[in-house]
C-alpha cells in the first residue's frame, strides 16, 4: 500500500472522507442531543485524563492525579489565554 | 462532579439572582456543530441590575473559586472573570460581562431557550448564525474551524447567510466566512 503522505491528493480524499462522516452524523442529531455529547464527552474526557496522569506519574493516590490534572489544564489556559486576555485594559490609541 | 452539575449550578445562581445570561462557549459550538469536549463552561451575563457579576460568583463561592483579578479581552476589552471548581474533576467557569459591542449586543438580544435533559432545566443559547460570526471574529485556527463546523452542520441554506455576511462586512471577516465555507467537503 502506497503512503498517503506521499500523495497529497489521496491524503485529501481521505481527510475529506473522515470529515464528511462527522458532519453527516452530526446532522442526524437534535441540537439537545449534541449538546447532550458535549457533556459524556468531556466527563468522559477528564476521566481519561486523570487516568493517563495516574498511570504516567506511577501515582496510587487519586488526588495526587488531580493534582496534576489542575496543574496542566492551568498551563494550557495560560498557553490559550496568551495574547487575547490581560489582566489591565490597556489605553486605547487612536 | 459532572460538567452538567457545574453548568446548572451557573445557570442556577444567574437566575436565583435575576440575571439575564446566555451560555457560550464550547456548550453553543457543540449544539450546532460537531460535539467535542471542553474544559470550561462559559456564560455570557448582563450587567443589568445592581453588580450581577459579584452576585453570581458571590452565590457560586461555594463550588466554584474564582480568581480575585478580573481579566480583560484584548479584542473588544470585555470582562471576564475565570473560576475553578473546588471539587474533581477541576471544571473551569468563565463569566463574560456583556458589554457594549453592536454585535454582542445583538447576538445577546437574539439568544433563544432550549430545554435540555441532562441539565433539567431550559437554557439561554445564542443562534447558530451568531455563533458563526462570533468565531469568525475571534479567528483563532480553532474558531475558524468551529466556524466551519457550524456552517457545515446546520447547512448554509438553512442559515441567515444575509445576516451573517452582513456582521462579517463590518468586522472585515468576509475572508475568514468564504474560506470557512470553501472547507465544506462536498456531501
Amino acid at each position: 500500500m502506497s503512503n498517503l503522505h506521499e500523495t497529497p491528493g489521496a491524503l485529501k480524499a481521505l481527510q475529506d472522507d473522515i470529515y464528511r462522516e462527522k458532519i453527516l452524523r452530526a446532522r442526524k442529531m437534535t441540537n439537545e442531543q449534541r449538546l447532550a455529547d458535549v457533556f459524556e464527552l468531556t466527563n468522559s474526557v477528564f476521566v481519561r485524563m486523570h487516568e493517563g496522569a495516574m498511570w504516567q506519574l506511577g501515582l496510587s493516590d487519586p488526588d495526587e492525579g488531580w493534582k496534576f490534572v489542575r496543574q496542566r489544564l492551568d498551563r494550557l489556559q495560560k498557553i490559550h489565554d496568551s495574547g487575547r486576555f490581560v489582566s489591565h485594559k490597556m489605553e486605547q490609541t487612536a | 462532579m459532572t460538567v452538567e452539575q457545574i453548568a446548572s449550578g451557573v445557570i442556577a445562581a444567574c437566575e436565583q439572582e435575576g440575571v439575564e445570561y446566555m451560555v457560550t462557549g464550547a456548550f453553543a459550538y457543540g449544539m450546532y456543530g460537531i460535539p467535542r469536549s471542553t474544559k470550561d463552561v462559559d456564560v455570557v451575563i448582563s450587567l443589568a441590575g445592581g453588580s450581577p457579576m459579584e452576585r453570581v460568583v458571590q452565590r457560586l463561592s461555594d463550588v466554584i473559586l474564582f480568581d480575585e483579578q478580573i481579566q480583560f479581552d484584548t479584542l473588544t476589552w470585555g470582562k471576564r472573570q475565570v473560576g475553578t471548581s473546588r471539587s474533581e474533576p477541576p471544571f473551569k467557569v468563565e463569566l463574560f460581562e456583556l458589554f457594549d459591542d453592536p454585535f454582542v449586543l445583538a447576538q445577546f438580544q437574539r439568544k433563544r431557550r432550549l430545554f435540555s435533559a441532562q441539565l433539567q432545566r431550559t437554557i439561554w443559547l445564542p443562534t447558530p448564525e451568531d455563533v458563526i460570526v462570533q468565531k469568525l471574529r475571534w479567528g483563532r485556527n480553532k474558531d475558524l474551524d468551529d466556524a466551519r463546523d457550524v456552517l457545515a452542520v446546520q447547512e448554509p441554506e438553512t442559515l441567515d447567510m444575509p445576516y451573517i455576511k452582513n456582521w462579517c462586512r463590518q468586522h472585515d471577516t468576509e475572508d475568514r466566512l468564504l474560506a470557512a465555507l470553501a472547507g465544506i467537503p462536498p456531501m
